[in-house]
């Protein structure tokens, strides 16, 4: 007798809306063995296949549920980037619940913040760092119903009953599903395009960080547009499951969903989870991902690291590497001026410099396999997108921003401009404001305003319900577009020019010697700067003058090394007009930082705050 | 995922001896070479096919292996030790005694040799074992003369033991190189007698090179595989930090007594394929010269790897073969005045006026070959463990590394 083993009917989600959740749900029935992240372990990728994802995705939203989590509740994530926390995130847009992600750098003061903000009632806290920050406000969130940890190093003792260690969490997801098993599939089954499935708060260069709510049909508009627009990569194919992705930058952030969860639920693409922001490099050379995405501070660590080692390369390698970065630039220039493609001119060259240098190169810095990479969230000196696409590395810029789920414009392959951010996605809704030159946007992309903030979202919006995006941008041949500046940022000078500070600093940054360059004048006479250099570069440069140092502040007030600032910013000058030309600068005298407050958790200056802290340093220029 | 060199998904990955293509490659070469060398295929190697290099290549792959066991001591536990050549006798011994012939002075038993080779390792090993406990006690130069005590000892013993060694200055015979499964008179595979196999004729040297070319990769393939399982991290625990290797769990006591009975077994081994393969030795040969030889190999090779004991034990075996055919060559250009004939003239005398560090005449002024050959050996330690600790290994590293770092120096 033989008896048939019926696989048991798979839940019908379909009548849902299409969330990530149920995304990953289809993933993990079609192809269930086929690895879809991995996470180093003690020297070791370690994957974990679509099965395992959905059955961790699966325990954790009933974990969710056990834990008292209904439609609309906010679950926070304050981690690294790890499989937990993609885990968490798509567990809570499973059961209709919002996702509010956290800086992990974000320091005690903004955590409570944005916990008594979002009104999050479940918290996962990595470790025993982020959980500290948490019980340290002042009334230890009491608002947070349960602490969820993985790490659990240190966290033992505590006594404090919210605490519950990630493995319970699953333990009692797990009992909770096998008294309730339809229990998520339900929830997904309602699943309504209008659900908000995350707040994004925005770093908030000026004042405290306002979360962006964004929807189910946001996200599936993004992953339409960011992800799958067509023409988006020089060989023609859309992200797919072969594809490989390094996650490292925070997942809070909007580019970072979009280039690692989002691609990997709506193409299968594999994500591996950098060990820590310091070990990017080394990561890059194990994975050699095929997609890239990358903040401009990265890519100019990069083009740094290349800088300083060629340098210290023996005679014969440095000959060869100074010919090749010749051909390079000229081989930039050439595809440039064609759009990104190769000319035969470029084609040959490359042909000769890929055996001399391109292909080392490449491995070395994890661009081996990357056939698609971007630039974004801040502006970016061109000199830097020249060098990538000199070596070999298919490098485009976009912009977008939370507000409008990052959907904005492009630099199509093919068919980029340097210096400007492209063209806009096909059929979406943007203009450029003829009174302030402002950028707006309109498209299903755009957020359902900020959490708890009515009259913040009313500012943001115009009269006919655009998104205005707060940047100020021109057209370029008709349909690309340059970023000129945030409007907040623009300097008027005594003598009532406008000059957008932006450009000079990315020009000064564009060296690898300085790492931060603030551009003061509003309402001066004239342009002034303070400059932060690159400790790594410099400090190499010093060593080989052989110019003793001991701190970051002693390094930065050498009078060698302010000559040596001294002659980039007059050759800066000589880029720019007369009214635009830096007539004094002044070294920061510190490394800048998140937790001190002059930076974003995005590593993006604080203006106002630089100001009140340097404020003797910036005067001192001025009288 | 292929193209991706530095990435491991699991630690049978990152541990692979040849982990890419192109090295399986690369050895797959250099092994079907090494195989053909009796056979005098391979252009450009085919003088090695010759029964006289044939013999000097057998006599390398002997001390290969008895070197292979010297690293894993000093190489991988960092234990050093003189009395290598007493742990060779006594596994040379054990195998006269139950391979060879008796007669009315010598013991001998007549079993054959694939029962005796593995005895002689283990009767090494076990006086190993006995050795080991005092490595615990002392350390470093101590344990040098302790060793180098058993060397002396040992000198003692074999002298007047004649019912095992033989007469001094003379020796004994040792058993014939075969496989027999039990019955002596019949011997499947025979390899100290000329004779065609599969239709191909090889002769005794080339079937012997070809054992010992299976012996000895044997031993590498354990030795590397040593060196990555558990026990061979035990030894480099030891060797680095003795005191944080019992920290971290790794018995000292244990993990020396283990260092010490691998390395007497591949001594034994040795011992016992050396004097097949020359066929009868003396007693005096098992000193502390011998002993050094193979701390020589493993310097000029480089410590703690086996493919740098690899290079050299090449590299001892054919220096003296080398200096001998150098001076040769100088002395037929001194004569014909060849092109080389004025630097020729400068190192080799040929008579007693002539200038020349190297004489060729017989017991004249200036030094012989093998005085010459000695020097050049001394001389090649010394600037090893000057200017290059990892030896050859540290050269072939130096190159690599080049390569590796390539557009940059790191």
């Amino acid at each position: 007798m033989t008896t048939v083993v019926e696989r048991p009917e798979s839940p019908d989600i379909s009548s849902g809306y299409p969330t990530v959740a149920s995304l990953s749900y289809d993933w993990s029935k079609r192809v269930p063995d086929q690895v879809a992240m991995r996470e180093k372990d003690f020297g070791i990728w370690k994957g974990y296949t679509w099965e395992r994802v959905w059955e961790l995705v699966h325990e954790a939203a009933h974990g969710l549920l056990a834990l008292g989590v209904t439609k609309g509740d906010r679950v926070s994530i304050h981690s690294e980037d790890r499989p937990e926390w993609v885990v968490l995130d798509i567990a809570t847009v499973a059961i209709r619940a919002i996702t509010v992600g956290m800086y992990p750098t974000n320091p005690a003061a903004e955590v409570e913040y944005l916990l008594g903000d979002s009104g999050s009632i479940v918290h996962l806290a990595e470790d025993q760092e982020q959980v500290d920050k948490l019980l340290e406000g002042a009334d230890g969130a009491q608002t947070v119903k349960h602490i969820i940890y993985v790490e659990p190093r240190g966290i033992r003792g505590y006594g404090d009953d919210r605490l519950m260690f990630w493995d319970d969490f699953l333990e009692s997801g797990r009992r909770h599903m096998a008294e309730n098993p339809s229990a998520v599939f339900d929830l997904m089954a309602a699943a309504e395009a209008g659900d908000l499935m995350t707040l994004v708060y925005t770093s908030g260069t000026t004042g405290p960080p306002k979360g962006a709510m964004l929807t189910n049909a946001n996200a599936q508009f993004a992953m339409d547009l960011v992800v799958n627009v067509p023409g988006r990569t020089p060989d023609g194919i859309i992200p797919n499951s072969s594809d490989t992705i390094l996650t490292y930058l925070p997942l809070c952030h909007v580019a970072e969903r979009i280039f690692s969860t989002w691609t990997m639920v709506i193409s299968g693409a594999m994500l591996n989870y950098a060990e820590s922001i310091e070990t990017v490099q080394e990561n890059l050379r194990e994975i050699q991902p095929t997609l890239f995405f990358a903040v401009p501070r990265i890519w100019e660590k990069m083009a740094a690291i290349v800088e300083i080692k060629s340098r210290d390369a023996t005679r014969v390698k440095r000959l060869i590497f100074r010919g090749v970065m010749r051909l390079a630039r000229s081989i930039g220039k050439d595809k440039i001026a064609n759009g990104g493609s190769h000319t035969v001119k470029s084609r040959i060259l490359y042909a000769v410099g890929y055996p001399l240098v391109f292909r080392a190169l490449k491995e070395r810095l994890g661009m081996r396999r990357v056939r698609w990479s971007a630039t974004g969230a801040a502006p970016i000196a061109p000199e830097v997108i020249e060098f990538f696409t000199g070596i070999g590395v298919p490098i485009f810029e976009l912009y977008g921003m939370t507000e409008n789920s990052a959907v904005a414009t492009l630099n199509f392959a093919g068919r980029m401009k340097l210096g400007t951010v492209g063209e806009a996605y096909p059929g979406i809704g943007l203009r450029i404001d003829e009174d302030t030159g402002e950028i707006q946007t309109k498209h299903p992309g755009v957020f359902q305003g900020y959490w708890n903030k009515p009259e913040k979202t009313a500012e943001t919006m115009t009269s006919d319900g655009w998104l205005r995006t707060g940047d100020v941008g021109e057209w370029v041949d008709g349909t690309y577009v340059k970023i000129v500046d945030r409007i907040k940022d623009i300097i008027i000078t005594a003598g009532g020019k406008n000059v957008s500070p932006s450009e000079i600093e990315n020009s000064l940054k564009a060296s690898p010697l300085i790492k931060e360059a603030m551009v003061v004048g509003d309402g001066r006479k004239f342009l002034a700067a303070l400059i932060a250099i690159e400790f790594d570069v410099v400090g190499d440069w010093a060593t080989r003058r052989q110019i003793a140092y001991t701190t970051y502040r002693d390094l930065s007030e050498k009078p060698e090394v302010i000559e040596l600032v001294q002659s980039i910013v007059t050759s800066t000058n000589d880029k720019f007009s007369r009214v635009e030309n830096i007539r004094k600068f002044r070294m920061i005298p510190k490394e800048l930082d998140h937790e001190d407050g002059e930076l974003t958790a995005t590593q993006k200056l604080k203006r106002s705050a630089m100001v009140e802290t340097f404020g003797d340093l910036v005067e001192s220029m001025f009288t | 995922m292929r193209g991706r060199p530095n990435l491991y998904t699991s630690y049978e990955d990152e541990q692979k001896i040849l982990p890419t293509v192109t090295q399986r490659v690369t050895m797959g070469a250099f092994l079907l070479a090494t195989v053909t060398v009796p056979f005098s295929v391979v252009p450009g190697l085919r003088f090695l096919g010759t029964p006289g290099w044939l013999q000097i290549l057998n006599v390398m792959l002997v001390f290969l292996v008895a070197a292979l066991g010297l690293n894993i001591l000093i190489g991988f536990a960092g234990q050093v030790s003189l009395g290598h050549a007493f742990f060779m006798a006594v596994g040379a011994y054990t195998a006269a005694v139950l391979a060879g012939s008796p007669t009315q002075a010598l013991w001998g038993l007549e079993l054959p040799l694939w029962f005796a080779l593995p005895i002689a390792g283990l009767a090494a090993a076990a006086v190993g074992i006995v050795v080991a406990p005092t490595a615990v006690r002392v350390r470093g130069l101590y344990l040098a003369i302790v060793t180098l005590g058993l060397v002396f000892i040992g000198a003692h013993i074999f002298r007047n033991w004649n019912q095992v060694t033989g007469v001094p200055e003379l020796g004994r015979d040792w058993g014939p190189l075969q496989l027999a499964l039990w019955d002596i008179d019949g011997p499947a595979l025979r390899f100290d007698k000329d004779g065609d196999w599969f239709g191909v004729f090889v002769s005794a040297e080339g079937k012997t090179f070809l054992f010992m070319l299976v012996v000895a990769v044997g031993f590498v393939v354990l030795s590397k595989n040593l060196a990555r399982s558990r026990l061979g991290r035990s030894f480099a625990a030891i060797r680095d930090r003795d005191i944080a290797a019992e920290v971290m769990g790794v018995s000292e006591v244990k993990a020396k007594t283990q260092a010490f009975a691998i390395s007497s077994f591949y001594a034994g081994v040795g011992g016992a394929l050396y004097a097949t393969v020359v066929g009868a030795l003396q007693p005096e040969i098992w000193n502390l010269f011998l002993s050094v030889e193979f701390v020589a190999i493993i310097l000029i090779g480089g410590a703690g790897t086996t493919a740098g004991v690899v290079l050299g034990a090449i590299f001892v075996q054919t220096l003296p073969r080398i200096v001998e055919n150098t001076t040769a060559f100088l002395e037929v250009q001194v004569e014909t005045q060849g092109w080389f004939a004025p630097i020729a003239d400068l190192i080799i005398r040929t008579d007693g006026a002539d200038l020349g560090i190297v004489s060729t005449v017989n017991n004249g002024p200036g030094l012989s070959v093998a005085q010459a050959n000695g020097l050049l050996f001394g001389l090649f330690i010394v600037l090893f463990l000057i200017f290059e600790p990892l030896g050859l290994y540290g050269v072939w590293l130096r190159i690599r590394n080049y390569w590796k770092g390539w557009p940059f120096t790191y």
